[in-house]
């Protein structure tokens, strides 16, 4: 292998490509990291509920500087009103709970500052970071190496290394740019609105509302955020509405049993973004070329949560790459298909057979029928008991 | 899909929140893209399947069809003008 600027190039630096370059970094492979906004996280695209044993099994500190609130466990609610709540405090109180040597189960992320964290802690390790950056293209050489091509402040730029790593989320072009399949079913796609507001109280639980009647193909949330805030937002399936999601979303908040306490609510953000519901690619890789969180749609298909997955994802790739350069291996012709084979091992299976559960509610063209099936599943999803606990 | 007439999207900017979503969902090649990263406004589409319509979670993409090879039309600078 000839001499390349760097050992990776990873397009993305939201929550997979900072964690594949903190570790790869710290192993001590030459690592670029690009993005092309100015500001990480931002527009947020994201409501940001992680689970504690998130952060913990990918080497994150649940550090204030990107926590909204602590969350101690989950509240399901049927169409009506009707919930199932898992309070970690009341089921576990030795483990969870805010007093001395307690934790939270998980927390709610500021994006914006979480990945500024996760960016920063990359860098501290040693990567290089470029902002303003945006990957064009790249090209596999015949020495065994590529290229990629770079756009930095209207500059171009082309640099050598050996293997891309594509972390640039769900409107991922480095797998279009290698020619994978990445196209996702407008069904499985779920189109998503949410409101930062004020005036409505939350009660340390992250809140899902299942039922067709409010949130077709997907499901509302109310998510606490930090200062008395809180966040209400819905994901749709275009195919099951002819309704926009921010049409849903208001009808949620003005007619839903919820409208009492959404009474008072005064708008202090408008976000929103893509959800899928969807399984993983089937292919991951190309020459020089592994794709890591959502870019991979390495996403829970039955919650639409990706940042768990994205941190683990970026540590399995991470762990991958430094043995296999470590070792010299061969990075094309099929070479990388061993990381997704990893990945698959250690995460993807899983979420295969979440997929599988998912297609199975929502194959069911009974509406009261997929309805209980989704609220049945979204409760046993949340509980302790349940075998997807670590996803 | 494929037999439809290319049309030109236009973005309702004001309403858009830049959350992606039409992006996501478009079966064009790579590249599709607008520097606010919606899809591309400045070209036709020929796929034409609406997709990023259906999606939009404010309801702010619209199009007009375009005939098939409009001939470019040439920038005329006049010289003279300058
Ligand atoms: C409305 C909504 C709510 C959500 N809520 C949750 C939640 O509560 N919990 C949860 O776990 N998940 C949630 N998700 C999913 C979660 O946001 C994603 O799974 C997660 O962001 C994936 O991380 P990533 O690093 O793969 O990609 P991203 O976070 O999308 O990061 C990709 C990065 O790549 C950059 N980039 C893209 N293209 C290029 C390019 N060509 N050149 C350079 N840089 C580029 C982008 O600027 C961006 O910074 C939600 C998603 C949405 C839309
Ligand atoms: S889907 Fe709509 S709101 Fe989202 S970026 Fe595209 S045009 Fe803007």
């Amino acid at each position: 292998m000839p001499q390349t600027d760097y050992d990776l190039i990873i397009i993305g630096a939201g929550p997979a490509g900072s964690t594949t370059a903190r570790f790869a970094s710290t192993a001590g492979l030459r690592v670029l990291l690009v993005d092309k906004r100015q500001e990480l996280g931002s527009p947020i695209q994201c409501s940001g509920a992680i689970s504690g044993h998130g952060l913990e099994a990918a080497g994150i500190d649940a550090n204030p500087e990107f926590i909204h609130e602590a969350i101690y466990g989950f509240a399901i609610y049927d169409e009506a009103g009707a919930r199932t709540v898992h309070d970690y405090r009341q089921l576990k109180p030795d483990d969870y709970g805010s007093g001395p040597g307690k934790k939270p189960l998980g927390y709610v992320v500021d994006r914006r500052r979480f990945d500024r964290y996760l960016m920063t802690q990359a860098e501290r390790a040693g990567t290089e970071v470029w902002l303003k950056t945006e990957g064009v293209g790249y090209q596999p050489q015949a020495d065994g190496s590529c290229t990629v091509a770079l756009r930095r402040y209207n500059q171009d730029i082309t640099l050598s290394t050996r293997v891309l790593v594509g972390a640039d989320g769900l409107q991922s072009q480095v797998g279009k740019w290698a020619g994978l399949q990445t196209h996702i079913k407008i069904t499985e796609l779920a189109g998503c609105l949410q409101f930062i507001v004020d005036g409505v109280e939350t009660e340390g639980l992250l809140e899902i509302v299942t039922g067709h009647e409010w949130a077709p193909g997907g499901y509302a949330w109310v998510f606490p955020k930090g200062h008395g805030y809180a966040e209400i937002g819905l994901g749709v399936i275009a195919t099951m509405t002819d309704k926009p999601a921010q049409w849903h979303l208001d009808k949620f908040m003005q007619q839903s049993f919820f409208r009492k306490r959404f009474a008072n609510a005064r708008i202090l953000e408008v976000q929103g973004g893509g959800v899928p519901l969807a399984a993983p690619l089937r292919t991951q890789y190309a020459d020089n070329m592994i794709l890591v969180g959502d870019a991979a749609r390495h996403v829970n298909p039955i919650t639409g949560g990706g940042l768990h997955t994205a941190v683990a994802g970026g540590k399995i790739a991470a762990d991958f790459l430094i043995g296999h350069l470590q070792d010299g291996l061969p990075l094309q012709e099929g070479a990388l298909q061993a990381y997704q084979n990893v990945w698959l091992s250690e995460l993807g299976d899983k979420m295969w057979k979440l997929y599988g559960i998912k297609t199975d509610i929502f194959h069911n063209m009974n509406i009261a029928q997929r309805d209980e099936q989704l609220y049945a599943t979204m409760s046993d999803y949340f509980s302790p008991t349940s075998e997807f606990k670590k996803i | 899909m494929s037999k439809q007439q290319p049309v030109l999207f236009s973005i309702g900017w004001n309403a858009c929140i830049n959350c992606g979503a039409c992006v996501a969902i478009c079966p064009q090649e790579a590249g599709f893209v607008s520097p606010f990263d919606t899809i591309a406004v400045d070209r036709p589409c020929d796929i034409a399947c609406l997709l990023c319509e259906s999606i939009c979670p404010v309801d702010t993409i619209t199009h007009v069809a375009v005939m098939q090879q409009v001939p470019q039309p040439a920038l005329v600078v006049d010289p003279s003008r300058s």
